[in-house]
């Protein structure tokens, strides 16, 4: 089938994001938590609006396609993660930007993903 | 304008949560707030925390006030008003909601709604407005509930919105973390919010000026005796003439 014509696509947003979490996350369990989250806070109609979609997710960095009137929503969404398969994490949105490209070179290259346990200089204080 | 800086008005730490004040200044530092409160419950020990301002972002001594009779409230607001910056009381009761809002020294009345309904009606809002006590939407409930829970909160939230949106009552956005997981992106609040109707700018004050004029009010109070207010500040300095 030909490909629709640019003026006829869907437009779209790219969310760059960090996964904060205590313990690295395989992409599938990313994946099914967020659509999980999604499914369970706007349903299967709100779902479809926002057309979620994860496009890439190395080194807890990643990119997330939405449509470009429900990123609210899908940001929305994201924050509601917060337990994947058993670990802590936390979906940082780090910038939107209307192509990949864009999002990868303003927000990912270079960009140091938090580690919660470097931070911890003083957990000894933990008892 | 510059941007806005975001503030945490709940967030409790070791003894009360499970990290510590360092390891929760690191990690909202990165999510871009400028300061959190440290709301420890009054029933812990040490429940109120040296605040600090250290690598860029401030930390509030604060409490949250946990009382299971409303006649004991006052007490204990007069016992922390003094040590702290911040203020707040454990809703959650009918009775503990009006005691709160219908006392001047509170500056925030912390997740107000009960199994029935939002906590809030029209005659507590009128009080909270005229006493200043912000309510609080604690978006832990919306981030963290699934199902029934999460629907109820919701609802409830949106009526407690019309009300302090028709009442003018303040109102402050808040995670209630537990721990540094439980913190979200002030921009992610912000979305939250928007959930149950609140609009960007009403966000961006509750998350920003309602707490930094809680600060500031009571930093700066020329303590002014509960019920007495300065009206007008020229007709006092002009007095001394």
């Amino acid at each position: 089938m030909k490909i629709l014509p640019p003026t006829l696509r869907n437009r779209k947003r790219y969310l760059a994001f960090e996964l904060i979490s205590e313990k690295e996350v395989p992409r599938d369990d990313l994946i099914k938590e967020i659509f999980s989250c999604a499914s369970s806070l706007i349903g299967d109609l709100g779902s479809s609006e926002c057309n979620i979609r994860l496009l890439s997710f190395e080194n807890s960095k990643g990119i997330i396609r939405c449509n470009h009137n429900t990123t609210d929503k899908t940001r929305a969404v994201l924050a509601t993660v917060s337990n994947i398969s058993g670990t802590q994490a936390v979906i940082h949105i780090l910038g939107i930007s209307g192509t990949v490209k864009g999002a990868t070179k303003k927000y990912l290259e270079e960009f140091e993903v938090f580690n919660p346990k470097e931070q911890s200089y003083l957990k000894e204080y933990k008892s | 304008m510059g941007n806005p800086r975001f503030y945490d008005f709940n967030v409790h730490t070791v003894p009360d949560g499970k990290d510590t004040v360092k390891d929760v200044m690191a990690f909202a530092k990165h999510l871009g707030f400028s300061g959190f409160a440290i709301t420890n419950h009054s029933n812990v020990e040490e429940p109120y925390l040296e605040g600090s301002m250290q690598d860029g972002i401030d930390t509030y001594k604060a409490v949250e006030i946990v009382v299971s009779n409303p006649s004991k409230l006052n007490g204990l607001v007069g016992k922390y008003r003094k040590n702290v910056d911040v203020v707040a009381v454990h809703g959650g009761n009918e009775e503990i909601n009006r005691a709160a809002v219908e006392t001047p020294a509170v500056d925030i009345l912390a997740h107000p709604q009960t199994s029935k309904n939002g906590g809030i009606n029209h005659v507590l809002a009128k009080s909270a407005s005229h006493n200043n006590v912000a309510i609080e939407f604690n978006l832990d409930s919306i981030i963290k509930g699934r199902g029934g829970k999460r629907v109820h909160t919701l609802s409830f939230f949106s009526k407690n919105l019309e009300l302090a949106r028709k009442y003018n009552v303040s109102t402050v956005l808040t995670s209630n973390a537990y721990n540094c997981f439980d913190l979200r992106a002030p921009e992610e609040m912000i979305a939250l919010s928007k959930l149950f109707g609140m609009s960007r700018e009403e966000a961006i004050t509750s998350l920003s000026d309602i707490p930094e004029s809680i600060i500031t009010k009571n930093r700066n109070s020329g303590i002014v005796q509960g019920g007495v207010e300065i009206v007008n500040e020229e007709i006092i300095s002009s007095d001394g003439e």
